[in-house]
């Protein structure tokens, strides 16, 4: 066990994560392993538990049990919020202000200077190409370019680690295709991604995926090892198989 | 047969009430409990003002305590309800009460008064003092029209009961609030209500949508603590409430000229606190509303009741006494109570400090409620 923690390092390491609730369990004794520099899926219908893992990982939420580290750092611990990046399913930015209000706000609480927000602000403006954007307020926007604004604002501080639940719902097949190329790029760039989808297709971006359903983890792999394990040819009937073999058991 | 069209509408509203509780909750119970609290609270009736009384009248014979005086007779006769009369041995000591607070009034019976008023009696001349002088905090228009009210009906009766015309005349002195009119009283509490009232629907309103459009829990995925929201609500809307105010006075002075006689600067001081309390309530009140319409909920039941119990109309001694302790409970009585205060009389901090510390107690209290209440969503 030591030496591979030495080899392989973890951005994200959950042990037997639990969230209950009074009526249901959210997420049921989760094991998460995720490498530095990985982008992992996690996929499953609605309800599954992924929000709420995510949140549980990010310190939004107290786990009922279980135990979760985040870049060497167990939870909870309120320093390691600085290295995170988190898009939250629901677009999350003020529509009352513009563009660049938005950003530097995100900036500014993440402590970062005055020249700082500034060029990185013009990086993500070009990243998500609304440099001609920057300052119309949010509400006059669309809903796709709010999806990218949101997207600029938990980039702003360069995290290492990059929370992002379900950023590809209710965005059209063209953006959903340059969201997967910013993703690329970012992790080329060495950040570790957490995505949740429930779009099936897009988990073969993916360099493994979790297949999670009724607050556990089913099946886990590369996209390709899923396949010929579930002996399917597109992840979503893989994602199928698993789940009744699951539910019989 | 067809279900005409506008019934399917019909229809689909009352559905609609049926399934939020709370909606229905607000149609048939805020108007029984808006009705309560006006009738209860608002009697119109001031009562317990206390009074001092300087009698410097010994009787017919000038004896030192006299069986018999015309003072007597009119001290019998006061509204007990409305007066709460002590005795006072100098006009001065009397006096300095109520440039304390301490009291509403002072009544002072001359020196001589039976006695001049028998002689005027006898057909005399009056030469004598036979003047009842009243010194009244007139800073508060409802208190200074009941204590003038009330002396004069017990002379009123005290003539009927002598069976004569009594020549005694009343003469009042304001200590504060010289010619201050209903709207010199109203401006400085409704100036602490408005902001009161605005912070804590604006805070409210905004932070149901942090809470709805999910940017508060973003807030709260960065090194932002739960304190620095609210420290940064408190601050933004304690200047706000500060520009309000100040537009709201210039307004009152240029177009009713109302009286300022005190440093402005202690009201905005008192006015910022109040703001800082209003936006922790309203950040606390955002708890309880799933969406930004229901914040129209908190109007009946939070504000409405506020409204009557600040003493912004009515002095805090015209709300029953059993109801008064709630006044003291909602942070607008204070600020009311200190911008009157500053406004009207002239106080400076010195005496205006026990509304500054309530209305601490309450900033403190609010802002541990409102950051707690942040925090328990991660429960």
């Amino acid at each position: 066990m030591e030496e591979e923690k030495q080899d392989i390092q973890f951005s994200i390491e959950a042990r037997e994560l639990t969230k209950m609730y009074v009526n249901f369990t959210a997420v049921d004794e989760l094991d998460l392993r995720i490498e530095r520099g990985e982008i992992y899926g996690l996929l499953g219908p609605n309800g599954a538990g992924k929000t709420t893992t995510i949140k549980m990982l990010c310190g939004l939420l107290k786990p009922t049990s279980g135990e979760a580290r985040l870049l060497d750092r167990t939870l909870p611990d309120r320093g390691v919020a600085s290295m995170l990046g988190y898009m939250p399913q629901d677009t999350a930015i003020y529509p009352g202000i513009t563009v660049h209000q938005n950003i530097q706000f995100f900036g500014q609480v993440f402590g970062l200077g005055k020249n700082e927000i500034a060029e990185r602000e013009r990086e993500l403006l070009e990243f998500i190409d609304l440099e001609k954007w920057r300052d119309v307020v949010v509400a006059k926007l669309s809903g796709g370019m709010m999806h990218r604004v949101s997207l600029a604002c938990s980039l702003i501080h360069r995290p290492p680690l990059l929370f992002l639940d379900e950023p590809t719902v209710g965005v059209d097949p063209e953006l959903r295709a340059s969201f997967w190329e910013y993703f690329e790029e970012l992790e080329r760039e060495g950040t570790t991604i957490l995505i949740t989808t429930h779009y099936m297709d897009e988990a073969s971006h993916c360099d493994r995926v979790g297949f999670m359903r009724d607050g556990r983890l089913i099946a886990e792999g590369r996209p390709g090892e899923i396949l010929e394990m579930s002996g399917t040819t597109s992840l979503e009937d893989a994602f199928l198989t698993y789940s009744r073999r699951s539910s019989e058991r | 047969m067809r279900v005409p069209r506008f019934l399917a509408v019909t229809r689909r509203i009352f559905m609609d009430l049926k399934n939020d509780k709370r909606t229905l909750a607000l149609m048939f119970i805020a108007p029984i409990f808006a009705m309560f609290v006006f009738g209860l609270a608002f009697s119109g009736e001031v009562k317990n003002l206390r009074t001092e009384v300087v009698n410097l009248d010994r009787g017919p014979t000038d004896t030192v305590t006299p069986t018999f005086s015309l003072s007597g007779m009119i001290f019998g006769n006061i509204d007990k309800s409305v007066l709460k009369l002590e005795s006072s041995s100098s006009v001065d000591a009397a006096k300095a009460k109520v440039e304390n607070g301490d009291a509403y009034a002072v009544i002072v019976f001359p020196e001589g008064l039976t006695k001049n008023v028998l002689a005027a009696k006898q057909g005399k001349p009056i030469s004598e003092n036979t003047t009842v002088q009243l010194y009244i905090d007139q800073s508060n228009v409802n208190v200074a029209n009941a204590v003038v009210k009330t002396v004069n009906e017990a002379l009123l009766k005290t003539a009927d009961q002598a069976g004569m015309k009594l020549p005694v005349t009343v003469d009042t002195v304001a200590i504060y609030g010289k010619n201050a009119r209903f709207i010199d009283f109203f401006v400085p509490g409704i100036m602490a209500f408005v902001v009161f009232m605005l912070t804590t629907l604006l805070t409210l309103v905004s932070f149901v949508g942090e809470r709805t459009s999910g940017t508060l829990l973003r807030m709260l995925a960065t090194p932002l603590r739960e304190r620095d929201i609210v420290l940064g609500y408190a601050s933004a809307f304690s200047v706000v409430g500060i520009l309000q105010s100040a537009i709201l006075l210039l307004v009152g002075i240029l177009a009713f000229h109302i009286i300022i006689v005190g440093n402005v600067l202690f009201a905005f001081v008192v006015i910022a606190l109040l703001a800082v309390v209003s936006q922790a309530l309203g950040i606390l009140l955002s708890s309880f509303a799933k969406r930004e319409s229901q914040v129209i909920q908190f109007l009946p039941f939070v504000l409405l009741p506020t409204f009557l119990l600040a003493g912004i109309f009515w002095p805090l001694e015209a709300i029953p006494s059993w109801l008064r302790p709630f006044s003291y409970l909602v942070p607008p009585t204070y600020a009311v109570d200190a911008c009157r205060s500053v406004m009207l009389r002239g106080w400076g901090l010195g005496r205006i400090w026990i509304d500054i510390v309530a209305l601490m107690g309450f900033a403190v209290a609010f802002l541990a409620l409102a950051t707690e209440s942040l925090r328990v969503r991660k429960g």
